[in-house]
Formats: structure tokens, C-alpha cells, sequence
């Protein structure tokens, strides 16, 4: 009884196929969940703080605060 | 001003500085890409039993990983000079300050209409009220009105300096002899603080730079008692 001749050749393009895809696959994932969890809510985040924004409000609010060097809030 | 433990940028408080920011997540997006790669590839690499005493060669992979990196790169390159551009664009500014450094404090002069300068000196840590800053306070603010394009003309009388505001996205080398400009828009009111970035000697540490962006009203009213006071 003999037993089956093993596997000698293309081992390393068998391993280069499973790990390759999963490789990029993961680097895409990675450059995805990036983006979103990250770049586009910092987007987002500036857009929808200048949206409200009120500059006279604020320079008010930082004036009154006594922020500002060359502004005293208005009792003084 | 930065935040203890803080990693990354200041909050943008100019156009530029925001496109900075939004640049800056695009790189480092493409980075953590090819790092996770890289990353999986050498953990791959020494977790195998496979040896191989050929040298091998195969013209895909090397198309592959010339064309890769490249169109890669091009997706860096093309965003970064935009904001090259960007930053470059004549803007019309609507003030000129010129921003000399000295060894150790920062002078500020605003000679568009009457000539009004001062020194910037920084507040000691002993002199602080409370509520401010240490090592970033100075006695006398570089006061700008906001929303107005502003240029500003640096220069140093002594070694070299670097008039920075992190926040305004500004960084500009202070060289004897030799007048550099630069130019930003604030997009909202506030105080924004800076330092010198570039070693000048024992208080290089301590020559702060602070921008402060009111209403031109009140810009108005503050050069006007400057002027008086000088």
C-alpha cells in the first residue's frame, strides 16, 4: 500500500492567496473605519459649528468672560 | 491653546488651518492603510514554515508594487498642493502688522495709517491671574479685527526666530535682514496663542505669541487708546 504523493509545489502561491485578499481586505477596513469614525464627523463638525454660529453672541459672551485685553466687559 | 495630553491639532480657527486638518486625516488615513498591510504582511512573513533558498521573480508583483505606491502617492500629492495653492492665493489683505522678533520678546508695529507699535513681553509665572496661561500670556496682545484678511510681515532684529499660532495654521521663520510673509483670515472672535519656533537662545521658550480677533469697532478703539498711550 502506498501513500499519497504530498503536496510539494505552489505552497507558497497557496499561502500568498489566502493571506493576500484578508491582507487588503483588513487595510481597507482599516482606511474605512477611519474615515468615518474620524475624518468625516471632524467634516461634519466644523461645518455644523459654523452653521449656528453666532460671532456677535460669542464676542459678547468672551467679552463679558473678560477674555479679551482689548475689550473690558461693559460694567468697566 | 493645546490641552494637557493632547495628540492632535488645535481646534482650526482659520479657513487654512481647517483645510490642514482635513488634509492631514486624509494622510494619515492612507497611512494606518498601509501600515495595517505592512503590519499583517510581517506578522504572515514570520509565522510561516515555509523556506525558500531560490531567488524567485515575477513581473506581476513587481507591477504591482510600483503601481500601487505610486497612484498612492498621487492621491497625497494632489489634495497637499491644493492647499499649497490655497495658501499662496492673493488675498487683498485688509492690514499689514509687521512682527519683529528680539531676543526675548516679540515687537508688533501697525503702520498702514499712524504708527503705532509695542513690545510683547511675556507675563512671569508669578505676575498670572487667575484664569490665565502659563508661559503663553503677554502684557501686550497682537490685536486684529476678525473675519479680515491680515498680513503679516515678519522679521527678527537679532537671531533667528519663527512667528507661529498653531490654531491660525501660521508658521513663519523670523530671519535678520530678511522680511517673510504670511497672511490668514480668523473665522470666528477669540484669543490664540503661539510660541517661538525657532531656537534663539536661554528664553526661547519664553517669547510667546498672542492674536486676539475682535470686531473691528473694538479694533478700532484699541489702536485708537494704543495710540494715545504711546
Amino acid at each position: 500500500m502506498s501513500l499519497a504523493k504530498p503536496m510539494m509545489r505552489g505552497l507558497l502561491a497557496k499561502r500568498l492567496r489566502f493571506h493576500l485578499p484578508i491582507a487588503f481586505g483588513l487595510a481597507f477596513v482599516a482606511a474605512v473605519a477611519f474615515k468615518y469614525t474620524v475624518t468625516e464627523p471632524r467634516k461634519r463638525a466644523y461645518a455644523d459649528f459654523y452653521k449656528q454660529y453666532d460671532a456677535v453672541k460669542e464676542f459678547n459672551a468672551m467679552r463679558e468672560a473678560g477674555v479679551f485685553q482689548s475689550v473690558r466687559p461693559s460694567g468697566e | 491653546m493645546a490641552h494637557p495630553s493632547q495628540l492632535g491639532f488645535q481646534d482650526a480657527a482659520s479657513p487654512v488651518m481647517e483645510e490642514l486638518l482635513h488634509f492631514h486625516d486624509h494622510a494619515l488615513m492612507i497611512v494606518f492603510l498601509i501600515s495595517t498591510l505592512v503590519l499583517y504582511i510581517i506578522v504572515a512573513m514570520v509565522t510561516t514554515k515555509l523556506t525558500n533558498k531560490f531567488i524567485l521573480d515575477s513581473q506581476e508583483i513587481e507591477i504591482i508594487w510600483t503601481l500601487l505606491p505610486a497612484i498612492i502617492l498621487i492621491l497625497i500629492a494632489l489634495p497637499s498642493l491644493r492647499i499649497l495653492y490655497l495658501m499662496d492665493e492673493i488675498n487683498d489683505p485688509h492690514l499689514t502688522i509687521k512682527a519683529m522678533g528680539h531676543q526675548w520678546y516679540w515687537s508688533y508695529e501697525y503702520t498702514d495709517y499712524e504708527d503705532l507699535g509695542f513690545d510683547s513681553y511675556m507675563v512671569p509665572t508669578q505676575d498670572l491671574t487667575p484664569g490665565q496661561f502659563r508661559l503663553l500670556e503677554t502684557d501686550h496682545r497682537m490685536v486684529i479685527p476678525v473675519e479680515s484678511p491680515i498680513r503679516v510681515l515678519v522679521s527678527a532684529e537679532d537671531v533667528l526666530h519663527s512667528w507661529a499660532v498653531p490654531s491660525l495654521g501660521v508658521k513663519m521663520d523670523a530671519v535678520p535682514g530678511r522680511l517673510n510673509q504670511t497672511a490668514f483670515i480668523t473665522s470666528r472672535p477669540g484669543v490664540f496663542y503661539g510660541q517661538c519656533s525657532e531656537i534663539c537662545g536661554a528664553n526661547h521658550s519664553f517669547m510667546p505669541i498672542v492674536v486676539e480677533a475682535v470686531p473691528l469697532e473694538h479694533f478700532e478703539n484699541w489702536s485708537f487708546i494704543m495710540l494715545q498711550d504711546a
